[in-house]
């Protein structure tokens, strides 16, 4: 009996509790020095541009930002003069597939979607992740210091996703960002009902989706209500119950309905976006973000009114007919929903265009100011650092140059919102992790190793 | 460079007669081919008339003090007007069922494709579509299109052939063979009917069709440009050698390994055709891939012209060469690989740069046109002023205006 409780805390533990977790971060920054980058241009991630200020870094932290700022240190202070330079936050991608899709694309390494059921919520796309993907380092480069990585777009459901810190190791709770929570890939529209309708199985149809995942939640409301109902016995009488029997699909989407877990969902269509409101609705959870949302433009006050972000491309379309509806405003429509209260991420879904989030985001405003906004690029930075920090719950340590927040922040050579800028430094956790001043520091991937001349790495 | 002419038959319906004639005053003329400087464009009956400092009253002026003024840009590799939307197979048209290299794709091209106005209004006034690959070494013919999305279609037909070489399910050595050998066919035929040709057992045993031996006959005989897919450095080398061997009008798309042949490459005059953000090492013929690909071919002299891996945003050959910019292209250099230079290796007549003479396509630009942030304030194809609306922007017009402003 001891042993059957002993079982249940761990399920519980697995579902509920994020720390002590199976597969928990184990990553550790590496003892940071003090850091003062002096007379910098920076967009800070809250909306503000702050031109000539100095920040202070210090054990990993963002220690201070002003104007003229007198440090009184008495250890060895790393100091910059960074006039002319631009600094933002760290970049943040909240649609990866890197280490689930890595390079080279072999069919060996296709680990993203687990296409063999329509509802596989207890697969975690962590489990997938090949640490030695070439593409972290490349979109270490291109300033990206966080990402989260989901399970394709097969299922309806298709797994947890996690975020990792681009920081480089040989495991994977290595790269794991400490305490961020789980994300619950979900997906509308065509993939799903392509994917199982060519194997004459269901959904075939968009309805049959809607139906998908009613019958997932239905099922999870009832483990939920079953574990609960058993947590709350006294001691003695959970002697004499059984406690429910541990499912790792139940584990995740209880851990939705328990608000543990985001609900991150792949959805094109308006239509489909809102019906995937009322699911939420009917089963009392929230999405947290609407991916891809080709036609988030035309229910951003809805969207804005539910608080879930759109994260978007700049301007991908065509592909398939419910991408058919592109608008390059897209993102700043979402942006300016209800008089600015909207949530617009510019996210990748590409192992190229996770280098160059700046520029996606530049193409964003540009349209956007175009049609009659008035959007400061301070406020359009948001898109790629605080409002992805939102969406994967990490906000209160990443995402914006406040004090006390984890030292995530990148130095470009100059302002990021043009096609010409570069990633010139990047920091996480106050460490530098690439310079460009140093292409030594250049994280090589065991992969990259001696594979092209063995004398070299294959970057070099 | 030494290139073998280009015998296409231009098919040119052009009717200017009624166009108002339009003086451009004051521009920053990145013409394409030489350095930029400011000065006037006169264009009349369709093409460029004169540059320079014009004392010339127009019909239309239009005052470009301060913006910059380039040729309309050129997609070398692009699906315009013959697929619609990738996964539906009913609004594509670039897969043959039983043609092989003598498959084209020009009679599919809808002049009302959606991405006709849309990569218009973004900058691209005349591109190159071409079939999609096929487990052959050589697919198929592309044909040239001037998106002014008129129902008498103007361009040129199959005036390029798309091959491949690299990683497939078989061997790439048993490729090359066969490239080789389909070449040689081609040039059976110069002396023989193709009646004939399609006798011989290569021909027999692919099922080739009198078309599939007239375009082998094109390029093995006549100089039709031959693009071929490849990256890793050792397909780039032998490709050298049977451009070299067969006197091929041949250009190479990919390149990703090229560095490591780039004396080779250079020597063959053989000019590229690469995408400049794309520095994965998406397969194991691609692990040289940078971002400095683009720099390191033209710093060598190799001619470039740009790709990109996005379907529908052609235009994005725009951001891809303001990359290419940033990581050490020469500026001039990627404007020609936007225009000039695609015009030259494809033949393209009396289009892609800013020439007395030639056809006025051109764009005015709000700001610096490799910036992705900026588009065309004016687009003119043929020295007619395009309307820039698209699809795209009616959608935005009208859900714009039930947003919630307060």
């Amino acid at each position: 009996m001891r042993y059957r409780n002993l079982i249940l805390t761990i399920a519980l533990s697995f579902s509920f509790i994020t720390i002590g977790a199976p597969f928990d971060s184990t990553y550790a920054p590496q003892n940071s020095p003090i850091i003062f980058l002096k007379n910098a241009n920076i967009y800070d991630g809250e909306g503000n541009e702050l031109l000539g200020y100095d920040l202070l870094v210090k054990n990993g932290q963002i220690q201070a930002i002003g104007k003229n700022l007198v440090i009184n240190e008495t250890g060895k202070v790393l100091s910059y003069d960074l006039t002319n330079q631009w600094v933002t936050p760290g970049i943040i991608d909240i649609h990866s597939h890197m280490g689930v899709y890595s390079a080279p694309g072999v069919k060996t390494s296709s680990d993203g979607n687990e296409s063999t059921s329509p509802v596989t919520a207890d697969v975690w796309a962590e489990h997938s992740v090949w640490t030695q993907d070439p593409q972290f380092s490349l979109a270490l480069q291109g300033g990206v210091t966080t990402f989260h990585v989901l399970p394709g777009s097969a299922n309806l459901i298709g797994g947890r996703g996690t975020t990792f810190k681009n920081i480089q190791s040989n495991t994977i709770q290595g790269m794991k960002f400490p305490k961020a929570p789980h994300s619950l890939k979900m997906a509308c529209g065509e993939n799903p009902k392509r994917v199982y309708g060519s194997r004459k199985r269901a959904p075939s149809t968009r309805m049959g989706n809607a139906a998908g995942y009613r019958k997932a939640w239905i099922d999870a409301a009832e483990y939920k209500d079953e574990l609960n109902s058993y947590v709350s016995k006294s001691a003695s009488a959970k002697e004499i119950v059984n406690p429910p029997t541990r499912d790792l699909e139940m584990d995740t989407l209880a851990g939705v309905l328990n608000g543990e877990i985001l609900v991150h969902n792949h959805c094109y269509r308006a239509e489909e976006m809102v019906v995937m409101i009322d699911i939420a609705n009917e089963f009392g959870y929230k999405i947290t973000a609407f991916h891809h949302a080709v036609e988030a433009y035309k229910i951003a006050d809805l969207l804005a009114d539910n608080n879930i972000c759109g994260a978007l491309w700049a301007d991908w379309w065509g592909f398939k007919h419910e991408a058919y509806d592109m608008v390059q405003e897209n993102i700043a429509i979402v942006d300016q929903a209800r008089g600015g209260k909207g949530c617009a991420i510019v996210h990748s879904d590409d192992a190229i265009g996770i280098q160059h989030l700046n520029q996606e985001a530049a193409k964003a405003l540009a349209a956007g100011n175009r049609a009659g906004f008035d959007i400061s690029k301070a406020r359009a930075m948001k898109w790629i650092t605080l409002n992805p920090a939102q969406a994967a719950g990490i906000e209160d340590v990443t995402g914006s140059l406040v004090k006390g927040k984890d030292a995530d922040i990148v130095i470009w050579n100059m302002d990021p919102f043009s096609v010409y800028a570069k990633a010139q430094k990047v920091f996480i956790d106050g460490n530098l992790i690439f310079d460009r001043d140093n292409l030594s520091t250049k994280p090589v991937s065991d992969f990259d190793l001696g594979i092209i001349q063995p004398n070299l790495s294959r970057t070099e | 460079m030494n290139r073998i002419h280009l015998i296409t038959v231009f098919i040119f319906s052009l009717s200017f007669t009624l166009n108002a004639d339009i003086l451009i005053k004051n521009g920053n003329i990145y013409s394409g081919d030489s350095a930029p400087f400011i000065g006037d464009i006169y264009i009349k009956d369709g093409k460029i008339h004169s540059i320079g400092s014009l004392n010339i009253k127009a019909t239309k002026e239009i005052d470009a003090q301060g913006k910059i003024v380039t040729p309309g840009f050129i997609a070398p590799m692009t699906s315009i007007g013959i697929v619609e939307i990738n996964s539906l197979d009913v609004t594509r048209d670039d897969e043959s069922d039983y043609l092989n290299m003598g498959f084209s794709i020009f009679r599919a091209y809808n002049p009302n494709s959606t991405l006709i106005p849309w990569n218009r209004a973004n900058g691209i006034t005349s591109a190159i579509s071409i079939p999609q690959q096929t487990s052959m070494p050589l697919a198929g013919m592309g044909s040239y299109f001037i998106l002014d999305g008129n129902m008498n279609i103007s361009g040129s037909k199959d005036m390029m052939m798309l091959g491949r070489i690299g990683a497939s399910s078989g061997s790439r050595s048993e490729d090359l063979d066969l490239l080789e050998n389909l070449i040689n066919l081609g040039k059976l035929a110069k002396n023989r009917p193709y009646e004939k040709v399609i006798e011989s057992p290569i021909a027999v045993f692919f099922e080739l069709l009198i078309q599939d031996i007239e375009a082998l006959d094109k390029v093995a005989n006549e100089g039709l440009p031959l693009v071929i897919k490849a990256n890793r450095a050792s397909d780039i080398k032998h490709l050298i050698d049977i451009k070299n061997k067969y006197k091929l009008n041949m250009i190479l798309a990919g390149v990703e390994d090229a560095p490591i042949v780039i004396d080779e490459l250079a020597a063959s005059e053989i000019p590229v055709i690469i995408n400049p953000m794309d520095n994965i090492p998406d397969s194991f013929d691609e692990l040289s891939s940078s971002l400095e690909l683009s720099a390191l071919l033209s710093n060598a002299g190799i001619t470039v012209l740009f790709d990109t891996s996005r379907s529908h945003n052609y235009h994005l050959i725009r951001q891809g060469a303001g990359n290419a910019v940033a990581y050490g292209m020469d500026y001039l250099d990627a404007i020609a690989g936007l225009s000039t230079n695609v015009a030259n290796v494809f033949g393209l007549k009396d289009r892609g740069s800013i020439t007395k003479g030639h056809y006025a396509d051109i764009a005015i630009w709000e700001s610096d046109p490799l910036e992705p942030a900026s588009i065309p304030s004016y687009i003119f194809i043929n020295g007619i002023e395009s309307d820039l609306t698209t699809r795209s922007s009616r959608l935005k017009d009208r859900y714009i205006k039930k947003l919630d402003k307060k």
